[in-house]
C-alpha cells in the first residue's frame, strides 16, 4: 500500500514537472507576437547583435518611468522624449557655447519690442505618426492648436505636470485658467494659435528665458487624440513627430526605429555650430547636405549599475557607455585632459563632458542654530560658524576621492558650463585653510562645548554614507567633535527629498542639473520666495538678493546682467550659504564606426538624430581589452 | 485510497483551512499596507515639479489618495486584490495588472530551472553527504556548501558576467537581456543567470537535506533495511528521502515565493531582464505603491496559497497526516 502511494506521488511529481516545462516553454513566445515587446524580434537571440544594420546602441545609467512629456523631469525621459516628439526649438547639435536653434518652429520667435509677445511659425506640413489614435490610423498634420493643448496640459491639476512651475505666473491668463477650473474648451489669452501655423504668446512680465524652455522635453508637442485613447497609458504610448517612434519600452530598454516620415532637413554644419579644429576627429562633417536621422534603429539600454553597464559595454553589446568613475584608471591614459589609454584609442572616442549643473551642500537657513536668526549677534555668530565649515571643507580631497580628480571645483553658484562663469574670480571660497576656520570660531566664541549638533541628511547608499564620513573627518580638523555631527539617512531620495523640503534637515547635499544654459536657473536657487518646497532648499532670504534676482530675471543676456549676477553669486559665498561647488566631469566613450557628437547636457537627446554608422553595418571585429 | 474520500471531517477541516487562510491573508496584508502607508516611500516628493507651492503638493497627495482615512484606503486595497482590479502605476501610468502579467511569466521562466536544479544538485549532493557521513566526502560537500553560502549572489553574479559574459573572460553568453524568441535563444540568455542560482540554492539545499537525511539515516528502521543488504540507492532514495519528504516540500515549497520575487530581484537587475523581480525594484525605488501593494499583496496570498498546498502535499506524501 504504502510503496503503492509513493509511486503514486512520483507520478504526480513527474507529471506536474511536465505540465510546468510546457506552460514555461508556452511562456516564451517569440517577440514578435507581442506588441510590447516585439522590437526585440529582429534579434536572433543567439546572434551576436554586433552583425545588425544600422543599429546605434546606447546606454544610460538610468530609466524613464514616464515618456509623457508632462513627465520628463529627468534626463533620461527628456533624451527620449525629444527623440519621440517635436519641440519648437532645440540646440544646436555642435555649438558651444550651447545655442538655440529652431526645431519644428520656422525661425526664431519674433519678439515685441517690450519682450512681452512672441510670435512663433511652425513649419508646414509636419506630420504625427500614424497611430490608432487617429482616424483611419493616419497621422494628421501638427497645428499651432496642438502646442496650446500641450501645455494646457501642464496647468491640468489631473495631469499632475511635473514642468508647469517652468510656466506658471508667466504666461497671461494659463494660471487663471487652471484656477477655473482647467477646461480646454476655454481660451487663455496669453496662449494663442492665431491659425494652423502660427502662435502667439503673451507674457506677464518680461521672461527672456521663454525660448529655452520651448526647446525642453516639457514643451514637446502631443495629439489631443492619443492623450484621450490612450487615458492614462499614454506614457507609454508616445505618439509624436519626432524623428524616432517607439517600438518597445520598459524597464531595462527603449527600442526606437526611424520615423520614415519625419520631414526632411539637410544637415548644415554651419548652422549646426561645427568647429573644426575640436570637431573634426568626430567625422561629422561627412553629414553636410544629408537628411537625419541617420540610423534605422536605436536601442536604449538602461543600466543603472555600473558594473553591469561596463560589462555589458565591454562585451560588444553597446556603442556608448558614460565610464563608471572606478573604471577611469582602467581607461585613461592622462587626465588632464582626459585621453584614452592607445588601445583602447584605436577603437574608441572618448569626449570629457562638463556636466550642465553642479554638487553642493547648502545650510539650512531656516534653522535657528546655524542659519539666520533673529538675534543680531546670535545671527552673526552662525554666519562665523558656516563661514568656518566652508573653509574646512576640502574640495581637492573630495573631488580626489569621488570624482577621480575631474570635477571642476569653483566659486560660488554661476556653473562653468554658463557665459556668465567669472574664470577670473577669486578662489578663496573654495581653498581649505584650516587656520582662519579655527580663528573664525575662536573669536565668535564657538568651541567643543557650544557647538550646535549638526544633521547631515543623506539617502541610503555606500557613497553617500562615504561622503558623510569625509565632511565629518573634514570638520574635526577644526576641532568639531565627531559625535556632534550626525547622520540623518533616508530610505530613498524621495523620503530625503521630503525631508529638506519640509526644512527638516540642517545640512542639504545635493545636485542641480541646469534646465537651459542661463545662471537664472541657478539664482532662483537662493531667492527667498523660492524657498522649500521650492527650490530654494537653503531657505536663503537676502531682500538684496532677492531685488537684484527680481532686476536681473526681466532682463536679456548682457554685460549688464551678467555682472548682477556675480554680485548675486558673491552674496551666496559671503554670507556662507553652501559650500560650493564642483561640476562633474562625465567621460563618454563610444564606437568610432559611429560619427556624432553625444552629450549630456542642454543638447541631450538631440544628438540622437545625427547619429550615423560610418560603416553603415559593416561591423569590425570585436576587439580584445 | 490515499484517504481523501470527502467526509465530515475532511469538509471541517478544509472550512478551518479556508477560515485560517482568510484570517491569515488579512493579517498579513493589513501588517503590509500598514507598513506601507506610514513607512513606506511617498511618491509625492518625487512627482511635484521644481518649485512646488503648498498646495501642488497637496493636489498631488490628494491625486495619490495619500490624503484618505486610513481603513478606507486598506478596504480599497481589499477590494483591488479580491477583484484584481489592481489600479493604475503612478509611475508609468500603466494597469498594473498589465505590468504584471507582462513580468510574471519572464520571472518564471528565468528563476524555475534555477530552482529546479538547484535543489536537485542540493539533493544528491545532501543524500551523497548524508551517506557519506563524517567522512572526506561529506567534509567537502559540507565545505564546498559553506563556501558558496558565504559568497554574496552579488559577487557570483559579477563574478559570472565577468568571466562568462565579456572578453575579459570566455565571452560566451549577454551579459543582459531577454531577447527570447524560442527554445535556443531561452537557453542563451537563461544559461548564466540559471548558474547564479544553482550556485547560490545548491549549498543551502545540501547543507538543509544533508541535516534531515543524517537524521533519517540514523533510524532503527534503515540500520535494519542496511542489514538486509538494502544498496545505498535503495536506502538513501526509498528509505530515506521517502520519509523526509515531509522536509523536503516545506523547503521547496516555501522558498517559491521568495525566490520568485526576492531571488529574480538581483538577476533581473543585473542582467536587464524586465520581470516581476525588476518591477518591484523600480517600484520600490519610484515609490509607486499601487504596484508594491500588488506585488506585496499577491506576495501573501502566494504564500497562504502555497500553505494550503504544502497541506494536501503533506497529506499525498504521507496518508497519516489527517
Amino acid at each position: 500500500m504504502r510503496v503503492t502511494n509513493s509511486k503514486d506521488v512520483a507520478r504526480t511529481a513527474v507529471l506536474i514537472s511536465l505540465a510546468l516545462s510546457a506552460a514555461l516553454l508556452l511562456s516564451c513566445r517569440p517577440q514578435s507576437e507581442d506588441p510590447a515587446t516585439q522590437a526585440g524580434a529582429n534579434d536572433s537571440g543567439v546572434a551576436r547583435s554586433n552583425a545588425r544594420v544600422n543599429v546605434y546602441r546606447h546606454s544610460m545609467d538610468g530609466a524613464p518611468t514616464s515618456l509623457d512629456p508632462i513627465h520628463a523631469s529627468n534626463i533620461y525621459a527628456n533624451f527620449l522624449v525629444v527623440n519621440l516628439y517635436d519641440t519648437l526649438y532645440r540646440y544646436s547639435y555642435l555649438a558651444r557655447p550651447y545655442q538655440l536653434t529652431p526645431n519644428l518652429a520656422e525661425s526664431l520667435p519674433e519678439v515685441s519690442a517690450d519682450g512681452l509677445i512672441y510670435t512663433i511659425r511652425i513649419k508646414p506640413s509636419v506630420h504625427f505618426i500614424d497611430d490608432p489614435s487617429f482616424p483611419d490610423g493616419k497621422g494628421r498634420p501638427i497645428r499651432a492648436e496642438d502646442f496650446v493643448y500641450s501645455m494646457k496640459r501642464h496647468f491640468d491639476p489631473a495631469m499632475r505636470s511635473q514642468g508647469n512651475w517652468m510656466w506658471q505666473g508667466k504666461i497671461v491668463g494659463l494660471d487663471e485658467w487652471k484656477e477655473s477650473g482647467a477646461h480646454y474648451a476655454a481660451d487663455i489669452p496669453g496662449l494663442r494659435a492665431l491659425d494652423d501655423r502660427t502662435l502667439q504668446i503673451q507674457l506677464i512680465t518680461p521672461f527672456p528665458q521663454l525660448t529655452h524652455t520651448l526647446a525642453q522635453g516639457y514643451a514637446a508637442i502631443v495629439p489631443s487624440e492619443a492623450v484621450s485613447h490612450y487615458g492614462s497609458e499614454f506614457g507609454v504610448r508616445p505618439v509624436g513627430s519626432g524623428p524616432f517612434m517607439l517600438k518597445s519600452f520598459d524597464s531595462t530598454r527603449a527600442i526606437l526605429q526611424r520615423n520614415e516620415k519625419f520631414r526632411a532637413e539637410a544637415f548644415n554644419l554651419v548652422s549646426e555650430g561645427y568647429d573644426p579644429a575640436s570637431q573634426q576627429v568626430f567625422g561629422v562633417e561627412s553629414l553636410e547636405g544629408q537628411a537625419p536621422p541617420f540610423v534605422d534603429r536605436v536601442e536604449v539600454e538602461f543600466i543603472a549599475e555600473d558594473a553591469a553597464r561596463w560589462n555589458t559595454f565591454n562585451s560588444g553589446l553597446l556603442d556608448f557607455v558614460k565610464v563608471p568613475v572606478t573604471q577611469f584608471d582602467r581607461v585613461l591614459a592622462e587626465r588632464n585632459p582626459p585621453r584614452l589609454k592607445p588601445e583602447l584609442e584605436q577603437r574608441y572616442h572618448l569626449l570629457a563632458n562638463l556636466e550642465s549643473g553642479f554638487v553642493h551642500t547648502d545650510f539650512n537657513m531656516d534653522d535657528q542654530r546655524i542659519g539666520h536668526h533673529p538675534d543680531a549677534e546670535q545671527d552673526s555668530r552662525n554666519r562665523a560658524l558656516r563661514c568656518a565649515m566652508v573653509k574646512a571643507f576640502d574640495w581637492p580631497r573630495r573631488n580626489e576621492i569621488f570624482y577621480s580628480g575631474l570635477g571642476h571645483v569653483f566659486p560660488g553658484v554661476i556653473v562653468p558650463i554658463t557665459p556668465e562663469f567669472d574664470r577670473k574670480q577669486s578662489l578663496q571660497s573654495i581653498t581649505r585653510n584650516l587656520d582662519e576656520a579655527q580663528s573664525l570660531l575662536k573669536r565668535n566664541g564657538w568651541n567643543a562645548d557650544n557647538l550646535p549638533v549638526l544633521e547631515y541628511g543623506l539617502p541610503s547608499s555606500v557613497t553617500e554614507r562615504q561622503m558623510f564620513e569625509q565632511f565629518r573627518s573634514f570638520m574635526a580638523d577644526i576641532g568639531y567633535p565627531e559625535e556632534k555631527i550626525r547622520p540623518l539617512t533616508f530610505a530613498s531620495y524621495g523620503d530625503y527629498a521630503r525631508a529638506y523640503l519640509n526644512r527638516e534637515v540642517m545640512l542639504i547635499t545635493s545636485s542641480w542639473t541646469m534646465d537651459y544654459p542661463d545662471s537664472e536657473n541657478t539664482m532662483q536657487l537662493y531667492f527667498g520666495p523660492n524657498a522649500s518646497p521650492g527650490a530654494n532648499n537653503a531657505n536663503y532670504r537676502n531682500p538684496e538678493y532677492d531685488r537684484l534676482y527680481r532686476e536681473a530675471a526681466v532682463m536679456p543676456e548682457s554685460p549688464m546682467r551678467t555682472a548682477i549676477y556675480r554680485q548675486m553669486s558673491q552674496m551666496v559665498i559671503d554670507d556662507c550659504v553652501s559650500i560650493t561647488g564642483l561640476s562633474r566631469t562625465l567621460i563618454l566613450m563610444w564606437d568610432k564606426r559611429f560619427r556624432m557628437l553625444p552629450d549630456r547636457s542642454f543638447v541631450g537627446g538631440y544628438f540622437l538624430r545625427f547619429a550615423t554608422d560610418a560603416t553603415d553595418g559593416e561591423v569590425p571585429a570585436v576587439l580584445e581589452p | 485510497m490515499l484517504g481523501l474520500a470527502p467526509d465530515s471531517a475532511t469538509h471541517r477541516k478544509a472550512l478551518r483551512n479556508l477560515l485560517q487562510a482568510t484570517l491569515l491573508i488579512l493579517g498579513v496584508t493589513f501588517i503590509s499596507f500598514l507598513l506601507m502607508v506610514y513607512f513606506g516611500p511617498d511618491q509625492t516628493y518625487t512627482l511635484i515639479g521644481k518649485n512646488a507651492t503648498p498646495q501642488q503638493i497637496a493636489e498631488v497627495r490628494h491625486q495619490l489618495g495619500y490624503d484618505q482615512p486610513f481603513f478606507q484606503r486598506y478596504g480599497q486595497f481589499l477590494a483591488s486584490l479580491f477583484t484584481l482590479d489592481l489600479g493604475v502605476s503612478h509611475s508609468t501610468g500603466e494597469q498594473v495588472r498589465t505590468i504584471l502579467a507582462r513580468s510574471l511569466p519572464v520571472s518564471l521562466a528565468l528563476v524555475i530551472p534555477g530552482f529546479i536544479l538547484g535543489n536537485l544538485i542540493g539533493l544528491l549532493l545532501g543524500m551523497a553527504a548524508a551517506w557519506q557521513s563524517g567522512r572526506w566526502l561529506d567534509r567537502l560537500i559540507t565545505t564546498l556548501s559553506v563556501s558558496t553560502m558565504s559568497i554574496s549572489f552579488l559577487i557570483i553574479v559579477i563574478a559570472l558576467q565577468i568571466v562568462l559574459c565579456t572578453p575579459y573572460g570566455l565571452n560566451l553568453f549577454p551579459a543582459r537581456g531577454w531577447n527570447v524568441s524560442g527554445l535556443s535563444s531561452y537557453l542563451y540568455y537563461v544559461a548564466v543567470p540559471t548558474l547564479a542560482l544553482i550556485l547560490t540554492n545548491a549549498g543551502y539545499s545540501a547543507r538543509f537535506y544533508r541535516a534531515v537525511f543524517v537524521q533519517e539515516a540514523g533510524r532503527e528502521h534503515i540500520r535494519v533495511a542496511r542489514a538486509y543488504g538494502a544498496s545505498p540507492f535503495t536506502l538513501m532514495t526509498v528509505h530515506v528521502l521517502k520519509n523526509s519528504l515531509l522536509a523536503v516540500l516545506t523547503r521547496i515549497m516555501f522558498s517559491l515565493p521568495l525566490v520568485l520575487v526576492s531571488g529574480s530581484l538581483l538577476l533581473e537587475t543585473y542582467f536587464g531582464i524586465p520581470g516581476i523581480g525588476k518591477v518591484t525594484f523600480d517600484a520600490i525605488t519610484n515609490g509607486d505603491q499601487p504596484l508594491l501593494l500588488a506585488v506585496v499583496g499577491l506576495t501573501a496570498v502566494l504564500f497562504v496559497l502555497v500553505s494550503l498546498l504544502a497541506d494536501v502535499a503533506y497529506r499525498l506524501a504521507d496518508p497519516r497526516i489527517r
